[in-house]
């Protein structure tokens, strides 16, 4: 009678035990499911804000009094960059190298391209390529966004606007820990 | 003895009971859990700044297609264009839209099988009807989209382009 009431007490514990595991394992299971979700979700949010950092600060860029339009094509247009400030910054390359904290800054023109050739007085506008600051140091992944780099242009008889479609590239400097 | 059966029946079916409320409610808070999961995905902007920022600058870029006054932009162009005008040159605004419009795309996208851009489409709509439209490659489901829009007189242009990844 004692063995057989053992017996039936081991089972219910054996029983017990095994549904413990179980509880537990589904638990885990549902757990690293959602955690996965999660890490998945703020894996985007992270790209996501790393976009929309580097959007701003190229924006920021664009639109500051040395590189921006401003008035002098019209109406004021966000994104659009003066070629004339961009050719006169050339010159003055020295002064300007820790002005804005970054390691580099191009504009590559895009459309219409005429090939690389890196622009200096002697070219402009005919050119494509504008370093305003080159560091020799290591720099991080390049962010880029789209700007309209906008100049006065003659034909002869009237002086009109030309805007192009060019591609501002800047890139941080890389700080090692 | 049957008593004895019945309330080990009982205690049965009480367990029964429990395991089915306790299956229940795992199952409402995780398909609660996923819908809140769902939603915030739905809610996810699918949007690019480098897309709106092309879209954006392509929109002021100045076209060779000139009226009595100046060049126009592609802004103006696409006005041009609804209006069925024609450029100085006598050549059909449409076509140099079309045109330039194309070359930008094609310069900032590099659009084929091989590299990471599969295909784009770019839209211009007006009260909601299309007017203009260009298209390359396939349509994926992972794309990046923006758009952006204009005034001119009482109307207001809606001008989009997806990028197909």
């Amino acid at each position: 009678m004692v063995k057989k009431m053992n017996n039936k007490a081991q089972m219910k514990i054996q029983q017990m035990s095994f549904m413990l595991i179980a509880v537990t394992l589904f638990f885990i299971l549902v757990g690293v499911f959602f955690l996965s979700i999660m890490i998945s979700t703020m894996r985007k949010t992270a790209s996501s804000l790393e976009e929309k950092n580097a959007m701003l600060l190229v924006s920021k860029l664009a639109n500051s009094p040395e590189f921006s339009c401003g008035n002098s094509f019209g109406t004021s247009m966000t994104g659009c960059i003066d070629f004339e400030k961009l050719i006169s910054l050339q010159g003055r390359k020295e002064d300007y190298e820790d002005f804005w904290g970054v390691a580099e800054i191009t504009i590559r023109k895009i459309y219409p391209s005429t090939g690389n050739i890196v622009c200096d007085y002697s070219n402009y506008p005919d050119c494509d390529i504008i370093e305003i600051v080159d560091k020799n140091v290591n720099k991080q992944p390049a962010n880029s966004n789209f700007v309209s780099l906008c100049r006065k242009e003659t034909d002869g008889s009237i002086v009109y606007d030309k805007c192009e479609l060019a591609l501002l590239t800047v890139s941080s400097e890389e700080k090692r820990t | 003895m049957i008593e004895k059966m019945n309330k080990k029946d009982k205690r049965g079916q009480e367990e029964m009971v429990g395991f089915v409320i306790i299956i229940v409610i795992v199952a409402v808070i995780l398909l609660v859990l996923l819908g809140f999961m769902l939603r915030n995905n739905k809610s996810e902007a699918v949007e690019s700044y480098e897309v709106e920022s092309f879209i954006q600058a392509s929109l002021q870029y100045t076209s060779d297609c000139g009226n009595q006054v100046e060049f126009l932009s592609i802004e103006d162009l696409i006005v041009s264009c609804e209006e069925k005008e024609m450029c100085l040159d006598e050549r059909d605004s449409c076509e140099v839209l079309n045109e330039t419009l194309k070359g930008m795309i094609e310069k900032a996208w590099n659009v084929n099988k091989e590299s990471a851009v599969k295909g784009y489409q770019f839209k211009v709509m007006l009260d909601e009807e299309e007017k203009f439209s260009l298209k390359k490659g396939n349509e994926t489901g992972n794309y990046k989209g923006a758009f952006q829009d204009f005034a001119k007189g009482h109307d207001t242009y809606q001008v989009s382009l997806d990028v197909y990844y």
